[in-house]
Order: structure tokens, then C-alpha cells, then sequence
């Protein structure tokens, strides 16, 4: 019989004390833990995720939103910019190196990101099976994607439009194949289904002649001012499902009635670009009035002119194209600059850089330049000071756990006091008896911590399931970390203390009025 | 076996006593006799060790117990005296066997099972090892509180108004249960008690 085996006795036997002792206990230590263990796996992600990109370069907007969704993936995108924009700056004497990425599409909630290859070396993301993209349409598959959606090479996938999983529209006609699964990187990665970025240009092609074709509408109702006019008739015609080939062919080869068309154009412009979207929606075909567009020499020259006055004009509805993410190949003319990426993630080749880009970008260009770093720490400032709280919350009541252990092992030492004199009597000295308290106490805190440390890490799976669903973070479930084992160290401390403050009346066992007293 | 000289014990601000002085051999039997406040409860918990005297000295056996600091009294009184007291103490949360064992701890005799099983054999205990103290009978708890005084086997076991709350039978059958005891674990017997009926199983007594 040992005395560790009486105080476990004696413990068990009043359980209801027991657990109003631990209850404070397991409270606070499962707070600490889960708070710390979140911060930390946030910040340690955020980092990961971050350190890779200097700057973020995008359409206007927040810049926080836009390195939320650029670089850490769990916002809506501000906008697309044009290529030709982002060019200039990735030709830039002080940047090192640019990777365009391009997004709007996912599968099952996954994000289909459309990037060059480099991303994936700065994430140091390694090829755990298959190859990497080649051409347009082959996908390579983050890691947690791949497990979660049971993901093999050579599987077709079809995405649907826009970043939630639910609802938009399915690219039915452009399946990608995956090609490729990457080794888990402990970063934004492995959240992320990868190809090139003509895969996201072409998957919004939609393969459809007709739309297509409307699509080259689109380009010209921007490029050709003068077309305005005719085009508000043509959107009502289109509306009735009508063909009118030789309306047009009647507007593009009559040079005089165009430039009439001019003068109108200022005033009916916005009217006949809401009509034409309208249009775009009901997917119209009138394929000949482009072939002759086209054909036309003389029209596209005066498009393009016209194309640098309205540009401003028309900043509305192309924000609207942007969302749909229309893109124009076959365009003649235009080619570049209709190209939209949605953000460009740089790191600078020079210190400098970091200094004097972002102003400039966001001086004199209409992107909007965002430091990750910046803008990261100025969010986790704002739950640092969250986490701060909880932690001395928690730790008040860590406080108040080791003055109920205290309370509890008084109220104890009161109850047992015959049982400690009998025991007295049985030759057992006062620093025995001190052990059966202090073994009681420190089980007493053992089981506390050892239970609030589970509870901590059930409340942060709970959490990584609902971030998961939400965010498409995943968090670890880890084993003790150094703060955690201090934690340990200090409710133990507060223990002993709660002990020998609760054990000073044990010196003072009068045994024989204790046990005479009948 | 017990041995006093002198013995005089001064409550703190109190009553004050002077006790006869005892000569008791190896196992034999004493009954201290007298009237409720004349000092009975005090004077045994001064031969056990659990009060220290005002004056006077206390043997037992070779052992001058007077003279033991606390931490020796402890561990003397844990090997070599056993008490039975009027109100009888167990630990709670622990059965019948468990604390017959820790009887045995601090002696070191704790693996002395054929011994707890022989007494709970004698004493009717034996089908009651693994029940709580709680549950036992009126007549069981006095009988675990006879093995938990001898168990260990004493030099000397003092027991406390053993019989005040029994009836002749139940007086009987409990005097003869601890002289037969205390005479198998070889200990003398010293019983304080104000009950006239202790006096014919007595030869040695003392009036206080």
C-alpha cells in the first residue's frame, strides 16, 4: 500500500470535489492552450504564406483584401488588371521576379488558380506524383485538395465560376485533367488546384462559337465608340432572337454613316452598353457581322483610337467583363492589353524597391500595390491584442483555479482531519501526511491540466474544421509545445503553493483531542 | 512492558493531574477504572505517545517515550503501540482489507497477508475484506478496530471504553475477543474504562 494510492483513494471517493476543483482548472488551461496553439499555427502559417511574396500588385481597392485573396486565398479578388499593365511593372529595374496569377474559378470550393510554374518554386512546392502543367486544361493539385477530394492523376475535373463552391456557373465544356499532386508544404498551397494562366483565359472561352463571337461584339462595343448606336438597335433585335447580318455589313462598310454614328455615341453610349450586356447574357449568335468586322481595315484603325478616349468611359462595364472573366484571343486587335490577370506577386530584386514601387504604383498607374508583411501585421495586430485579452483572461482564471485547489485541499485537510490523526497514530510523521496532500494536489492539478489540454485541442479541431470550411485552412493537432509544458510547470507551482498553504494546520494536529473527542 | 514514574500532565490554563504510577509486564492485562473527568482518556493518550506529559517519565519496553521527539515518537507508536479508540476511526475511502494494510505500512509488515487474513478469519471479517468501512455493522466496525490495534502486532494495545455501548452479551464476547487477541499477537492489554462490568475479567487494576 502505497501513501500515492490512499490519496488517489481518497480523492476518488469525493468526486463531486473533485471536479469543482478541476473545473476552474480545465477552463483556463484549455483557454490558454487553444489561443496560444491558434495564434501561433495562424501566425506560423501566415508567415509561410507570406514570406514568399514582397508585394502584391492588383486592381484598386483594399489593399488587405487584396493580399488576403492573392496571397493567402480567402477573400474575393478586387478586380483584374490588363497584362500589359502588369508587364510594365514586372519590368521594372527593382523587381526580381513577377508571377502573374489569374483566378475566379473553382472546383468543390477548391481554388483553380492560373500561375506560372515559378509560383510553385517559391513555395518550394515539390511534385509528389505526376508532372507539372504543360499546356492549358492540366491541373496540378495542392495536397490537402488532392486528399480531400480523393484526387488522382488523370482525373477530369469541371469547374464552376466563382470562389464559392456552391452555386455559379459549371465550365462544362473545358474539364481540366489533374496531372500532377504536390507534397503537403504547410502552406497556401496545398489549398490549391494549380494550372497556367491560358487555362483560366481559355476556360472562359466556353468553347461556344457563338459566344465567342459575342465575345468579339464585346471587344468592339469598347474599341468602336461609332458602333454604339447601331448596336443599342442590334441588342433589341438580338433580344428577338433575330439575324440582321446586313445591318451591319451596312454599318462597317458605310465610312460616313460611322462617323455619324460618332456623334451619337457620346450621348447613347451608356444606354446601348447595358443593352449589349444583356445581350451578352442570352448568348446571341450573329457570326458574319464579325467576319466582317474584321475584314475591315479602316474600322479597326478608328476603333483603336477611339478605343483610348472611352477607355475611361467605359471603366464600368469593364469591371463587369473582368468579373466574367472574358477574354479575347482571337481578337486582332487588342490582343495584349485585353488580357487580364488578377494580381502579380513580386519580390523585389533590391531593397529599394520596397520603398519606392509601391508609391509609385499606386501614384501613377491604376493598379494598387500592397505589402503582404505590412498589411498581415497590421491585421494580426488587431488580434493580437484579441489574443492578448484571452490569455490574461485565462490566466486570471488559472489564478483563481489554484485558489479553489487551495480552498479544496482546506476543506479536505478540515474534513480529514480525524483520518490524518488516525494515520499520525499508524507512525506515519507529519511530512508523510504532507505527501498525501501534496500528492493529492498535484493530481488534482495533473488530471486538470491533462484534461484542459485535451479540451484545448478538441476545441482546435472544432476550429480547424469550421476555418477549414471556411478559409480552406487546415490547423495541426499537435503534441505538448515548450509554452504548453510550462504551462504545465506553473499550474503544478500553484499547486504545491495551494498545498503547503492548505497543509500548515497538518503541523499543528492536535491527535489526541482530535481522536478523543467522542 | 509499561512503565511510569511520576506522570503528571497540566492542561494549557486547565485541570492539572497527577496518575499513580503503573508497572505493567509482557502480556499482561490492566484495567484503569474511574468515573467520567478524572483524567482516563488523558492518561491513555500519555502512555501512547499522542499527548506529551507535563512531567514524569514513560516506558515502553526499553523505550523511554518521554524522552522521543516527535518525528521518533511517530514511528515508535506506529511499530510497537496499538489503540482502540471509544469513536472508531478508519479512513473513509478505503475497505476493510486496505485498511488493515495500512496498519501494516509503516511497521513494514505489509505483506503480511496470511496475517490480516487470520485475524479477519478470527474476528468474523473474513467475508468483509473488500467492503467499505461504511458499510459494516455496528459490532464489524468494533471488531476492525480491534485488528486495526493488533494487527501489527504491538507491544502493548490500549483500548478506550471498549464495552460503553454494549450489552452484557456484546460486553462479554469483546473483552474476551481482545485478551484472547492481544494474547495471540503476544501484547499487554491496558483497558481504560468507567464500566463496573470490566472488573471480574480483570485481575490487575487500577482506580483512578
Amino acid at each position: 500500500m502505497k501513501l500515492g494510492f490512499v490519496a488517489y483513494k481518497n480523492m476518488i471517493s469525493k468526486p463531486l470535489n473533485m471536479v469543482l476543483s478541476l473545473l476552474l482548472l480545465v477552463l483556463s488551461v484549455s483557454l490558454v492552450t487553444f489561443v496560444l496553439q491558434l495564434s501561433k499555427q495562424l501566425n506560423g502559417q501566415m508567415d509561410k504564406n507570406i514570406n514568399p511574396v514582397d508585394m502584391v500588385v492588383g486592381a484598386k481597392g483594399s489593399p488587405l483584401q487584396l493580399v488576403l485573396s492573392s496571397v493567402l486565398h480567402i477573400d474575393t479578388p478586387t478586380g483584374n488588371v490588363k497584362l500589359e499593365e502588369a508587364e510594365q511593372i514586372m519590368n521594372h529595374p527593382f523587381v526580381g521576379s513577377a508571377i502573374p496569377v489569374s483566378y475566379g474559378d473553382n472546383y468543390k470550393g477548391y481554388r483553380i488558380l492560373g500561375t506560372e510554374p515559378e509560383y510553385l518554386e517559391r513555395y518550394e512546392a515539390v511534385l509528389q506524383e505526376g508532372r507539372l502543367f504543360d499546356t492549358s486544361f492540366e491541373i496540378v493539385a495542392g495536397n490537402a485538395v488532392a486528399q480531400k477530394l480523393r484526387l488522382k492523376i488523370g482525373d477530369k475535373i469541371i469547374s464552376s465560376h466563382g470562389l464559392a463552391a456552391a452555386g455559379g456557373e459549371a465550365h462544362e465544356d473545358n474539364p481540366y485533367t489533374i496531372v500532377g499532386i504536390l507534397e503537403p508544404s504547410g502552406t497556401v498551397v496545398d489549398q490549391l488546384l494549380i494550372c497556367n494562366l491560358e487555362s483560366i483565359w481559355d476556360a472562359h472561352d466556353h468553347g461556344d462559337e457563338g459566344h465567342d463571337e459575342e465575345e468579339h461584339h464585346h471587344d468592339d462595343d469598347h474599341d468602336d465608340e461609332g458602333h454604339q448606336h447601331s448596336e443599342e438597335e442590334h441588342d433589341h433585335a438580338k433580344e428577338e432572337e433575330h439575324h440582321h447580318d446586313d445591318e451591319h455589313d451596312h454599318d462597317h462598310d458605310d465610312e460616313g454613316h460611322h462617323e455619324g454614328a460618332h456623334d451619337h455615341d457620346d450621348e447613347g453610349h451608356q444606354h446601348g452598353e447595358e443593352e449589349h450586356d444583356h445581350a451578352k447574357e442570352e448568348e446571341h449568335h450573329h457570326d458574319d457581322e464579325h467576319d466582317h468586322d474584321h475584314g475591315d481595315e479602316g474600322h479597326h484603325e478608328e476603333a483603336h483610337d477611339h478605343d483610348d478616349e472611352g477607355h475611361q468611359h467605359s471603366e464600368d462595364e469593364h469591371d463587369h467583363a473582368k468579373e466574367e472573366e472574358h477574354q479575347h484571343d482571337d481578337a486582332e486587335h487588342g490582343h495584349e492589353e485585353e488580357k487580364e490577370i488578377t494580381s502579380l506577386l513580386v519580390k523585389f530584386k533590391n531593397p529599394i524597391g520596397l520603398v519606392q514601387l509601391p508609391r509609385f504604383i499606386n501614384e501613377n498607374t491604376n493598379m494598387q500595390a500592397a505589402l503582404p508583411g505590412f498589411e498581415i501585421q497590421r491585421l494580426l495586430g488587431l488580434l493580437g491584442s484579441g489574443v492578448k485579452t484571452l490569455n490574461g483572461i485565462a490566466i486570471a482564471i488559472l489564478l483563481v483555479s489554484g485558489f479553489s485547489i487551495f480552498i479544496s485541499l482546506l476543506k479536505t485537510i478540515r474534513e480529514r482531519r480525524q483520518e490524518l490523526a488516525l494515520l499520525r497514530t499508524y507512525g506515519l510523521g507529519t511530512r508523510k501526511l504532507l505527501f498525501l496532500v501534496l500528492f493529492e494536489g498535484l493530481f488534482l492539478a495533473f488530471i486538470g491540466f491533462l484534461l484542459g489540454w485535451l479540451l484545448g485541442r478538441l476545441a482546435l479541431i472544432l476550429a480547424s474544421k469550421y476555418i477549414e470550411s471556411g478559409y480552406g485552412y487546415v490547423l495541426q493537432i499537435n503534441g505538448p509545445d515548450f509554452v504548453e509544458l510550462l504551462l504545465l510547470g506553473v499550474t503544478l507551482l500553484i499547486a504545491i503553493i495551494a498545498v503547503f498553504l492548505a497543509s500548515t494546520s497538518i503541523f499543528k494536529l492536535n491527535i489526541s483531542k482530535i481522536l478523543g473527542d467522542a | 512492558m509499561v512503565k511510569t514514574d511520576s506522570l503528571h500532565f497540566q492542561y494549557p490554563g486547565g485541570e492539572s493531574f497527577n496518575f499513580p504510577d503503573i508497572d505493567l509486564g509482557a502480556k499482561s492485562h490492566l484495567a484503569i477504572l474511574g468515573p467520567s473527568g478524572v483524567g482516563k482518556t488523558t492518561l491513555l493518550h500519555l502512555l501512547s505517545g499522542i499527548l506529551p506529559a507535563s512531567s514524569g517519565t514513560i516506558f515502553i519496553g526499553n523505550t523511554e517515550i518521554t524522552s522521543l521527539d516527535r518525528k521518533a515518537l511517530d514511528k515508535f507508536r506506529g511499530a510497537h503501540v496499538g489503540l482502540i479508540f471509544q469513536k472508531y476511526h478508519f479512513v473513509k475511502s478505503l475497505n476493510v482489507e486496505e485498511n488493515l494494510q495500512l496498519r501494516q505500512y509503516y511497521p513494514g509488515k505489509i505483506r503480511q497477508k496470511e496475517r490480516r487474513e487470520a485475524i479477519a478469519e478470527r474476528l468474523g471479517l473474513a467475508d468483509y475484506l473488500k467492503k467499505k468501512v461504511t458499510e459494516l455493522s455496528q459490532g464489524q466496525q468494533q471488531r476492525l478496530s480491534i485488528a486495526l490495534g493488533l494487527i501489527h502486532q504491538p507491544k502493548v494495545v490500549f483500548a478506550d471504553e471498549p464495552t460503553s455501548n454494549l450489552d452484557d452479551t456484546n460486553c462479554e464476547k469483546v473483552l474476551g475477543l481482545l485478551k484472547e487477541e492481544a494474547g495471540l499477537c503476544g501484547s499487554s492489554l491496558v483497558i481504560i474504562t468507567h464500566d463496573q462490568r470490566v472488573t471480574q475479567h480483570f485481575k490487575k487494576q487500577i482506580v483512578l
